[in-house]
């Protein structure tokens, strides 16, 4: 007999799938200007969801996100604008230079312990954006704008690009999702769980946790970049601090994260999706904006670190996309023992 | 300055400890008079140190009252009972190995009970005159037993009234062992009660005026080491 | 032409004094709490900011004011880590890390609300345009010098407190094992709080010499942690002295990079860093 938990549950599953469905024909039904938004919206939902694959579970806590997805902006240019590449093989192009970029940051930043590494990630950020401001082919300091024939060889009309560069962001975030749904189920998924929760149950799985986090590092690199490469089609200009921008892929992802439910796969949704509805509502609130949801995000972490998404799963009898496999009994006994006794 | 019921300085009355939804100790009771030796033995993960943890004040969820020098000291912080008279030697030494010996025997006077201390600086170079020529070196470059000499140190230098000993023979050589445990009846000569937790059974028992056998966080067995026979402690440590 | 080069590095070695400022208090709070306050460079800048209102409205000497502001700063520094982040202090350094990287935000976005986005500067008066005369075209501002100076010691200070003091003494100790310290009631929660006590002191010194060397602004907050991190990595953590080390090679760093070409300058800085945790990733002077 399905309980009220249990019928919430199924009522949400369905909801999830419905709108996932829907958003694929989303340019069929949408105004253009819903179609820009929602394409914002799945472009932050990658970065949402490789920062919580990152930080939530692989303890890398980065605060130099932005550097991946500036590294693909600028790849995406030079591939499509420069190369004179089409636009659509520039893509997946953007997100190679991103993981080979990303090989090096990782063989660096690793050096360094949990708490110091976020600072490194911020430095390398730093280097790169840095870096980019130098390569006078990308118009130097002040960047510079997608020539007129790529944006034309997306569509001839204005309504036709907008549609395509959303499915291109559908198609990421649909790829994002896949990716950590599957990883996070796989055993590497099941001993970084177990690592984050408890450190003496990763070592009795026998996951390789330092190569688990290096899968985790390169992985979201190239999603960083692809979504960098889109986030320019739609955007149509690179410029260092734009492109590089810490405060909208970074700054706001993690509060997006942290309020939505750090360490779930629902959290950086709910996360995304409640910024944009308080960015649709309190646009005019400038720099409060970012006060508002930085101390939000302090309230969050002190009350309930499972944020919104914990908050609301006390109610249901199981997460919407199940990642976690149940609890086995001898993660519970190991963890008695260590407490009676040390 | 004593438990109105019991007559003891120590006394641990329906004390349960729990860790989240676990009891580690289920309803014991415990006590210790001044002056006594008192031994508490018990298998691994039977709440020996869960003991020591909630008299000391570093368990997690702590019911039931300990009360010390008449005063229930359950819920005051390790700093607070520290300062009335308690202090542990904690299992594994847990030495601050940057800081010199000196420091770390310092760190036990600045935590202690303050008042009429008659054990000072003096006494523990005498005791531990190989302290003394190493003063000045990090504590993390001592031998085991030498560590196990600076937190014994650091104890009694806090002037307690009642000495937690957490397995302080651990690790260490039979001979060493010999040599800290020559140390108890001395204290005890100073007036001091002595909780000592141990895994090696004979030993404790051997200078222990009383004692109690934990088995799944309940006191399975207690009395004077005498009045036992051996069968009967094997029996009850066990549970079989 | 040689004077040049030495001029430079000369400046780089007084600007390193500036960056060993900004090093010191999170190299303590580091070195003791094992983790890095984000809003560190933030909290410099806001003290600038009460500086610079403290100045201006009251018209006291910029040196008075800052130390007015150094008693408000520890007590300020310990309330924060006694009743914020020693809440999410011990089980999870993430946590930690967010609740400051928030601060950083709200600090930063806080100021751009209440000052506008407009570089400030505070004037140091005749002191700031002093300078002593070495010849072959090389000079030393004399508040530079006097900047270095305390740079100095701050960090000879901090060295005999956390050596030679009974409250060092305990900080040690509760950077070396926590668990112990509280199983032998040192409450290692009030001596992390006086640990960011003394790190908020150094920011109230810090910012007064900041505010007058250099324009700050709301968001100048990260480039002065990026700097403090860098110097403490590389003069190794946990060493006080490795971050004047550390700080020096940044500031020499930068001014020799920026006699290249002036957009080289942060650049230098940030490479010079990556290189030395590439090789020597434990730093230059390693404590731990």
């Amino acid at each position: 007999m399905p309980t009220a938990p249990n019928l919430l549950l199924s009522g949400l599953r369905l909801l999830f799938a419905a709108v996932v469905i829907a958003m694929a024909a989303g340019p069929y039904f949408l105004d253009p200007t819903e179609v820009v938004i929602v394409t914002e919206f799945l472009s932050m939902l990658v970065l949402a969801i490789m920062w919580n694959l990152l930080a939530g579970y692989a303890d890398i806590v980065t605060v130099g996100q932005h550097a991946f997805v500036g590294v693909g902006a600028y790849a995406f240019f030079g591939f499509s604008a420069l190369a004179g590449l089409d636009p659509y093989s520039s893509i997946p192009l953007a997100g190679l230079v991103a993981l080979i970029i990303a090989v090096p940051a990782m063989i660096l930043v690793f050096r360094l312990r949990t708490a110091y590494l976020a600072i490194g990630t911020w430095v390398v950020a730093e280097v790169l954006m840095l870096v980019a401001g130098k390569l006078q082919a990308w118009g130097g300091g002040s960047g510079t704008s997608l020539p007129i024939s790529i944006v034309l060889s997306l569509g001839r009309a204005r309504n036709d690009r907008l549609a395509v560069i959303y499915w291109l962001a559908f198609a990421l975030a649909a790829a994002a999702m896949f990716v950590t749904y599957f990883l996070l189920r796989s055993r590497i998924g099941v001993g970084l769980t177990a690592m984050r929760d408890n450190e003496e149950g990763a070592a009795a799985i026998g996951v390789n946790i330092t190569r688990a986090r290096i899968l985790c590092f390169l992985g979201t690199a190239p999603f960083l970049g692809m979504a960098g490469a889109i986030i320019t089609m739609q955007k149509l200009r690179i410029a260092p601090p734009a492109s590089f921008s810490i405060t909208d892929f970074t700054v706001f992802i993690i509060f997006n994260v942290v309020i939505g439910g750090i360490g779930s796969f629902e959290g950086p949704i709910i996360g995304t999706i409640v910024y944009f509805l308080l960015r649709e509502y309190l646009s005019e609130l400038g720099t409060w904006n970012l006060i508002l949801l930085g101390t939000f995000s302090i309230v969050v972490i002190l009350i309930e670190r499972r944020g919104l998404w914990g908050l609301f799963r006390r109610l249901l009898a199981d997460d919407i996309v199940p990642v976690a496999h149940k609890p086995t009994q001898p993660a519970v006994v190991s963890r008695r023992l260590s407490a009676t006794e040390s | 300055m004593v438990d109105a019921d019991t007559g003891a300085q120590l006394a641990v009355k329906d004390v349960s400890v729990f860790y989240g939804n676990f009891c580690a100790i289920n309803h014991i009771d415990i006590s210790v008079g001044a002056g006594e030796i008192v031994s508490i033995i018990g298998a691994n993960g039977a709440g020996k140190s869960t003991l020591l943890k909630a008299i000391i004040g570093q368990a997690d969820r702590v019911e039931g009252t300990i009360s010390f020098a008449g005063d229930d000291i359950v819920g005051r912080s390790t700093k607070e009972i520290v300062a009335s008279g308690i202090m542990l030697v904690p299992e594994g030494r847990r030495l601050f190995p940057s800081l010199t010996v000196e420091e770390n025997l310092r760190l036990g006077w600045d935590v202690g009970r303050k008042g009429k201390g008659d054990i000072g600086f003096a006494d523990i170079w005498k005791q531990f005159p190989v302290l003394d020529e190493r003063r000045k070196q990090k504590a993390g470059l001592l031998s085991g037993g030498q560590q196990q000499m600076v937190a014994l140190g650091r104890a009694l230098l806090a002037n307690p009234q009642l000495l937690l000993c957490d397995e302080i023979s651990l690790g260490l050589a039979p001979l060493v062992v010999n040599e800290l445990y020559a140390l108890i009846p001395r204290i005890k000569a100073r007036g001091i009660g002595i909780l000592i937790v141990e895994q090696d059974i004979e030993r404790s028992l051997a200078v222990a005026d009383r004692f109690y056998c934990l088995l799944e966080g309940k006191v399975s067995l207690s009395g004077r080491p005498s009045e036992v026979s051996r069968d009967d402690v094997i029996k009850n440590y066990f549970g079989i | 032409m040689a004077g040049v080069w030495i001029n430079q590095i000369l400046q780089g070695i007084l600007l390193g004094g500036l960056y060993t400022l900004f090093a010191t208090g999170l190299s303590l709070s580091a070195g003791v709490m094992r983790f890095v306050n984000i809003a560190h460079g933030d909290f410099i800048v806001l003290t600038s900011f009460i500086l610079l209102v403290l100045v201006t409205s009251l018209g006291i000497n910029p040196a008075i004011a800052t130390i007015i502001v150094l008693p408000i700063a520890f007590v300020f520094g310990f309330g924060l880590q006694r009743f914020l982040l020693q809440r999410v202090v011990g089980e999870n350094v993430l946590l930690v890390i967010l609740v400051t990287f928030g601060l950083s935000i709200i600090i930063e976005n806080g100021l751009l609300e209440g000052f506008g986005a407009d570089p400030q500067k505070i004037s140091g008066g005749s002191l700031e345009t002093a300078t002593i005369a070495l010849g072959d075209g090389i000079n030393m501002g004399v508040f530079q010098v006097i900047t270095f100076v305390a740079a100095v010691a701050m960090v000879a200070v901090l060295d005999l407190i956390l050596y030679r003091s009974g409250i060092g003494a305990k900080i040690r100790a509760v950077s070396d094992d926590v668990v112990a310290a509280d199983l032998i009631g040192l409450s290692s929660a009030r001596i992390y709080a006086i640990a960011m006590g003394i790190s908020f002191v150094t920011i109230g010194i810090a910012a007064g010499f900041m505010s007058i060397w250099t324009d700050f602004d709301p968001a100048s907050g990260g480039t002065r942690l990026l700097i403090a991190f860098e110097a403490i990595v590389l003069g190794g953590l946990g060493s006080l002295w490795g971050s004047l080390v550390g700080g020096i090679v940044l500031g020499i760093a930068q001014s020799v990079g920026a006699q290249f070409d002036i957009a080289w300058q942060m650049l230098a800085g940030h490479i010079v860093f990556l290189i030395v945790l590439a090789v020597r990733p434990q730093g230059l002077f390693p404590k731990y």
